[in-house]
């Protein structure tokens, strides 16, 4: 590589492009080529006290931000975003600053391992010759029987193996993880697709909205790309002169995009579809519109009632919304993940329909058309297939399906059933404890590849990602290994190593009108690593939208419940993602933002509530819904409807590494298996009962209790 | 010697009528040898009883103070109750209380010496030596108290290789200054009038005891010069010692007052704070004249429950003053309105503490109100000794209000914090009450605790003379 | 004086707009991140010793179902008369002249905590234990910041290495600082762009500019502290 591009050379396109840091390509450590050399002769990446930076991208959630990581004598010091990068722009957030603690983390899997399954105490290492054999021999399987489950970034190894199956003829992989299900990715495609005719997630232009109503969408916190949909809201309050973004936010629990709202308006989970059709209507008239089609039957008063907030509120509402030219509404994760989910996106959808902002600023985009995740129904038929021992041999990668699949889907006792279970995991995670082999992939910071489709990007973006350090351990990238083994299995692909099919695939780009161009591959591999990837200058984004036909939607509404016996449970995803997240000291130590709390789970109850149930805080209390119970401290929570209770997703680890283990609960095992009709999670109509366990263990909040609420 | 003769006036009340001036010691004489007789013995008898408590209390201070001390620095901080946002928890407190109870031996010493209050005489040095100790164990605090106590130094002016000076706008370097000339010229105040007796013991010992006095007698022989220098020497350090005593509690006054905490930002923290140590140090000698009269062999002779009255009268009024600063500081910082101030005064009255608060009152201000307008009860000493050590408990609280519970409810509620003291900083308060009770025990073996020569001066300036029928109490003033 | 201020007349100053400010805690960790902050397990946080040099104090304002958080991130606020530089037996507490910010020197520091009761914003942390990063975590050091030991006070320097990093690039290319060159890692991490750095002696920055703002507040004013911060009111209706 280096014979082709000098070190002049790279300083010149490196002084040309980056706007504020010196960004290498990584000849440093990226390079499997290594020449081994004295240390007296120091290479130039190397030299005590330079920074050297390197261009990547994020792999701590989906979103898929650039960022730029500055190293030091071949360690990696500091995160920050790639100022260039289109999606986050220089920003980052606290689970993307934490990738070096995957990356240093004491807990991970050093070498590739083979354990009698389950059997954590009789595993052994074993090394990578013994090892890619059996890759091999199992790729070899007949081709129905194998299965791939990935995570939910569509990234190269999702290609490579996509490309490998299809040639095959085996079934295409599996991209899931709980963050995508809580998301309702799934969902709000087949909404778009509905409402719009066109199967493609929707962007919405946060920054240019003046009205915002937010339908459980905490865009600010995990949903869809936090980074993005941030900085669009910094840009909504304050970017213009005179005009400040209004934002309602609708949702049972406050949550932090809630908490920022101007309104935050407590409907009960399960009636944000009858609210958005009420707003449909009472919008029609404040336009002086026929009401659409579906909500012409609806009674605003007897929504509102059952949504169990003001009528003359929803009204009020309507009539901001309808006034505004730039009203935006967002069907989020809380919303949709619900039996009725697909219908309350599409009349949430609808109403932005009704204001008539599609495809204008302000308004409801269409980007790429690709699935963005696969839903949990297609997963469902995995546990099926694998229950009916129709899978020989389960690969997995990115994902932790024991700890993140609701506990009543059963897929650890599926995966009892499969004769051959090989993990690629970084971590020793709760999967990876019960698989037969662990092949440990590098840490992304170790890694090749790209990212393509980012769900929250205005254009298409393919954003690169190459090893800042060199791996610390015995550890090998997934992509090799299975090029290698196809190989041997007599399969092979036309690569041949990670880097070369990255560099294939990424050929097309050169004549694709990105920001930059290259007569050759290598050189535009210098700077597709030198730029953290590639993309195109101007916003592309799909305008020509106009809404299909409409359908009459009836819904039943919430849940009644048993009053101070049953809650609507919230179930939602903190900083720690999908649980990923929890063997990182820094994010178990960052307060949560509306609780302060840290390093364990909770449940959050109104005072109110809590008080006439006699509960008070760090009161252990045992939540159980008709698929299972957890046990886990209160905190009196005065932001949530007094009939509802919600616990956060992230802890409950059994494995994972120190930090991780035998914190908190897990609430997969109150979830249901239950899917919506686009097959996302239902996960948002639950009822629960709560009941005192006469413990106490108090909850580590950063906030002073007595200050805060008074309470001693 | 004699310059005036002054006869004292008919006492009023009828009880003080029917009493028997020789219950005073100054009229009850006994000759000079009797006295340093009597004196070496109680220096020189140890029971076993003696022997187990020194052995008890040297264990104390090996494991209670100096055990735990060296634990938290070899592991840390964190074996305190600290926390943010108090960072000062019962180390500062008991510093505090130390520091006001060594103004005890000052005060009870020096300014009733200035003020020629004959009742001080047998009891002088062992306010003194409480002095002496006190400060020896609360200067102990600004180095425990310390993240990185290895480094202390830095704190002392002394041309250095840093090329640092310490900070002399900081109220802990002054606290260093202060602290450091009261320890020394308290310790030369306490050595001064040790001289004689020092070489009187020395003529009735023998062996290693005998060279120690020698040695620190100085070759005094009684000599009408050296007793001229002497008594000239007391005399100056008697008055250069008072400012020097207010000086300190005033700039441990200081720590807190020049702070922007809310609570501590009070102009009348000085006088207060003085106050309160007077008022603590003089109950803790009466606290100390209690045990010492009960378990020295004599001690009876000397301490009598005229010097528990006297200074039974000094407490009450004392207790007095310290409700009016009290109450000063109080209604004042209250009606100022600052919201914070108000808000930290309103929690120590009403909060999570508020025991706290309410023992203190009335440790301070109930207990001696109500007990010592009464002649008899300021005549019993065991009942002295529970109320005097009642005092120093409602001291101790005081000083425990005004540092951790202040700290704990600053200006931004979110940082409010409940500190409660941990096993190793208990551990090591209760190891400075042993040394200090270790110190005293075995300095109560080593240098006579009665200044037996000012006792021979008062008894001989003291005589009951007959005035036609009556025997009338009279005192020649010396000097 | 006249020769070390030459041509450096800095005076760094912060903007936190509050309008943008979500409370969403990635300064938290970006500063942990540059300035070695070490994390201290659950035990330290639920007894107060969380160590953070900036951190969000988040008030509940209204009652349900009107509550709203009211976010605040404190870091230290560089005053320029600090509480916490007098009181400091030792000089660790100082004023820097060249960037006009409030200083720690962990050396010099011998933990009297005398600087942290005084600091009214509660911004300085105090390291109770060593920080126990395991092997090899310790990798991500940043080794432009002292890993402070037990029994040191520690602050937010304003990333007090990047000013100085920032600098020498500049005078290696002979030109003066840009405006938004210099950032410290929170104001770079912070994905609402709610905070905002610069040199407040520069009328024309935009932290200059913005520190104008009708909506600008300084933290316990009343003191006379003379903070570096600056705060702008967040919330409000249309055109707040």
């Amino acid at each position: 590589m280096s014979d082709k591009i000098t070190r002049r050379n790279f300083l010149k396109i490196a002084g040309a492009g980056a706007a504020i840091s010196a960004v290498l390509t990584g000849c440093g450590p990226m390079s499997r080529y290594i020449v081994r050399r004295p240390y007296t002769e120091m290479p130039e990446y190397n030299q005590t006290g330079l920074n050297t930076y390197y261009a990547s991208t994020c792999r701590e959630c989906a979103a898929g931000c650039g960022i730029i990581v500055r190293t030091k004598e071949g360690r990696a010091i500091t995160i920050e975003g790639n100022p260039q990068h289109p999606l986050n722009r220089g920003r980052l957030c606290a689970r993307g600053i934490t990738a070096q603690q995957g990356l240093y983390n004491p807990d991970r899997v050093f070498g590739p391992i083979f354990q009698a399954r389950g059997d954590t105490g009789r595993q052994a290492r074993t090394t990578w010759d013994e090892a890619i054999p059996v890759v091999s021999e199992a790729l070899k399987s007949p081709a129905g029987q194998i299965a791939f489950l990935l995570g939910t970034a569509p990234d190269h190894l999702f290609d490579l193996v996509t490309e490998w199956t299809r040639s095959i003829g085996a079934p295409a992989p599996l991209r899931y993880s709980a963050l995508a299900s809580f998301e309702g990715r799934s969902t709000l495609q087949e909404a778009a697709n509905r409402t719009f005719g066109k199967p493609a997630l929707p962007y919405f232009d946060l920054a240019n909205a003046e009205v915002v109503f937010s339908f459980g969408a905490n865009f600010l916190e995990t949903w869809l790309s936090p980074v993005s949909y941030s900085a669009a809201y910094g840009d909504m309050r304050q970017a213009r002169p005179t005009r400040r973004g209004y934002l309602v936010a609708f949702e049972a629990r406050q949550s932090l995009t809630a908490g920022n709202a101007d309104e935050w308006i407590p409907i009960k989970p399960g009636s944000e579809g009858l609210v958005a059709l009420a707003l449909a209507r009472l919008v029609a008239e404040a336009r002086g519109e026929a009401a659409p089609a579906a909500a012409r039957s609806i009674d605003p008063a007897a929504a509102a009632e059952a949504a169990g907030i003001e009528p003359a509120k929803l009204t009020d509402l309507a009539r901001l919304f309808a006034a505004s030219e730039h009203s935006l509404a967002i069907p989020g994760g809380g919303a949709i993940g619900q039996h009725e989910g697909l219908a309350i996106a599409q009349a949430i959808l609808q109403l932005n329909v009704q204001v008539n902002n599609l495809g204008l600023p302000g308004g409801v985009y269409l980007t790429n058309t690709e699935q963005p995740t696969t839903s949990l129904a297609e997963v469902y038929n995995l546990v099926q297939k694998m229950n009916n021992s129709q899978v020989k041999v389960l690969f997995i990668h990115g994902a932790n399906p024991v700890f993140e699949l609701p506990k009543v889907l059963g897929f650890e006792e599926a995966l009892a059933k499969v004769p051959l279970v090989i993990s690629f995991a970084t971590f020793p995670d709760e999967t990876a404890m019960l698989s037969d082999y662990v092949l440990p992939d590098h840490s992304p910071l170790e890694s090749f590849g790209y990212q393509r489709m980012l769900a929250a990007a205005d254009r298409p973006v393919y954003s690169s990602i190459q090893p800042v350090v060199a791996p610390l351990y015995d550890t090998r990238a997934t992509a090799d290994v299975l090029l290698t083994a196809a190989a041997a299995a007599g399969s092979p692909l036309p690569y041949t190593d990670e880097v070369d099919f990255v560099q294939q695939m990424i050929v097309p780009l050169i004549s694709a009108g990105g920001f930059y161009t290259a007569p050759e591959i290598q050189t535009f591999w210098s700077r597709w690593l030198q730029y953290g990837g590639w993309w195109v200058t101007e916003q592309a984004l799909d305008t020509d939208i106009s809404a299909a036909s409409e359908r009459p939607a009836a819904f039943s509404g919430p849940a009644t419940l048993e009053e101070d016996k049953q809650f609507y449970l919230v179930v939602f995803p903190t900083q720690l993602g999908d649980g990923a997240g929890a063997n990182r000291p820094w994010l178990q130590e960052m307060p949560d933002p509306m609780t302060t709390l840290t390093w364990n789970t909770w449940v959050e109850i109104n005072p109110e509530t809590a008080d006439k149930l006699g509960i008070h805080d760090d009161d252990v209390v045992r939540v159980t819904t008709p698929y299972g119970a957890l046990e886990a401290s209160v905190y009196r929570y005065p932001a949530i409807r007094p009939d509802t209770i919600a616990i956060p997703f992230g802890q409950g680890h059994t494995a994972l590494g120190r930090w991780a283990e035998g914190r908190g609960a897990n609430p997969a095992a109150l979830l249901p298996a239950a899917v919506n009709e686009a097959g996302d999670l239902a996960y948002n109509d639950v009822v629960a009962s709560i009941a005192l366990t006469g413990k106490r263990r108090p909850l580590a909040r950063v906030e002073s209790r007595e200050g805060v609420y008074g309470e001693h | 010697m004699a310059a005036e003769t002054k006869l004292f006036g008919k006492l009023k009340t009828t009880e003080q009528e029917h009493e028997d001036p020789k219950e005073q010691l100054m009229f009850d004489p006994r000759p000079r040898e009797e006295l340093n007789r009597m004196v070496m013995e109680m220096m020189t008898t140890t029971t076993r009883k003696f022997w187990l408590w020194a052995i008890g209390l040297g264990a104390g201070v090996a494991v209670l103070l100096f055990g735990a001390w060296g634990y938290m620095i070899s592991t840390g901080m964190w074996v305190t109750g600290l926390r943010r946002p108090i960072y000062w928890g019962v180390f500062i407190v008991t510093f505090v209380f130390w520091i006001g109870i060594s103004h005890a031996g000052t005060f009870v010493s020096a300014i009733l010496r200035v003020f020629k209050s004959e009742f001080r005489r047998p009891f002088t040095r062992a306010a003194e030596l409480m002095t002496t100790f006190g400060l020896a164990a609360g200067a102990l605090y600004p180095l425990i108290h310390l993240g990185r106590v290895w480094v202390f130094y830095f704190m002392v002016p002394y041309p250095n290789a840093r090329w640092l000076w310490p900070n002399f706008r900081s109220p802990l370097v002054w606290d260093l200054l202060a602290i450091t000339t009261y320890l020394l010229s308290s310790t030369i105040y306490l050595y001064l009038p040790l001289v004689p007796d020092l070489a009187m013991a020395r003529d009735r010992t023998t062996g290693l005891r005998h060279t120690a006095y020698k040695i620190l007698a100085l070759g005094w022989r009684g000599t009408e010069a050296e007793w001229f220098r002497l008594k000239k020497a007391i005399q100056i350090f008697a008055f250069a010692i008072i400012p020097v005593m207010f000086s300190v509690h005033t700039i441990v006054s200081w720590d807190f007052a020049v702070s922007q905490v809310a609570g501590w930002h009070s102009t009348i923290f000085g006088p207060y704070f003085i106050i309160g140590a007077i008022l603590s140090g003089v109950s803790a000698v009466v606290t100390i004249l209690y045990v010492l009269r009960s378990t020295l062999k004599h001690m009876d002779y000397f301490l009598r429950p005229e010097h528990f009255d006297a200074l039974g009268k000094l407490i009450l009024v004392f207790s007095m003053s310290w409700a009016y600063f009290f109450f000063n500081d109080y209604l004042l910082g209250w009606y100022g309105g600052e919201a914070a101030v108000r808000q930290i005064l309103t929690l120590h009255a009403s909060g999570p503490a508020a025991w706290v608060w309410y023992t203190m009152l009335i440790c301070n201000i109930v207990i001696p109100w109500l007990t010592l307008w009464n002649r008899k009860i300021r005549r019993t000493p065991w009942l002295m000794f529970i109320i005097t050590l009642l005092i120093n408990v409602g001291m101790y609280l005081e000083r425990y209000t005004i540092i951790p519970l202040t700290l704990g409810h600053q200006r931004t509620p979110f940082d409010w914090g409940v500190y409660t003291p941990q096993p190793v900083e208990i551990s090591i308060v209760l190891g400075t009450f042993c040394l200090f009770t270790f110190l005293y025990l075995i300095m109560s073996r080593l240098i006579p605790l009665v200044p037996v020569w000012e006792v021979q001066e008062g008894q001989v300036a003291h005589t009951l003379r007959k005035v036609g029928k009556a025997e009338v109490p009279s005192v020649t003033e010396l000097d | 004086m006249a020769e070390v201020s030459k041509g450096i007349a800095e005076k760094w100053g912060l903007v936190v707009d509050q309008d943008r400010c979500t409370g969403c805690n990635a300064c938290v960790v970006a500063c942990s991140m540059e300035n070695n902050v070490p994390f201290t397990g659950e035990d330290n946080v639920a007894f107060g010793r969380g160590t953070y040099w900036i951190y969000n104090k988040r008030m509940w304002e209204g009652n349900y179902p009107e509550v709203a958080p009211a976010f605040q991130p404190v870091m230290c606020q560089q005053c320029g008369s600090a509480p916490c530089e007098p009181v400091c037996p030792t000089f660790a507490a100082v004023h820097s002249e060249e960037e006009q910010i409030n200083l720690q020197i962990y050396n010099r520091c011998i933990g009297t905590r005398y600087c942290a009761n005084n600091c009214p914003y509660h911004a300085r942390q105090f390291n109770f234990e060593d920080p126990n990063i395991p092997e090899p975590m310790n990798s991500y050091l940043n080794p432009d910041v002292t890993v402070r030991r037990r029994g040191v006070m520690e602050k937010c320097t304003f990333c007090v290495q990047r000013i100085v990093a920032g600098r020498q690039t500049a005078s290696a290319e002979d030109r003066s600082l840009r405006d938004g060159e210099v950032m410290p890692a929170c104001v770079a991490a912070c994905p609402s762009g709610a905070l905002v750095f610069g040199d407040l002696s520069d009328p024309n920055s935009r932290v200059s500019q913005m520190a104008q703002n009708e909506r600008q507040y300084k933290l316990m004013d009343e003191l006379g502290t003379r903070p570096k911060v600056t705060y702008l009111k967040g919330g409000g209706r249309n055109g707040g």
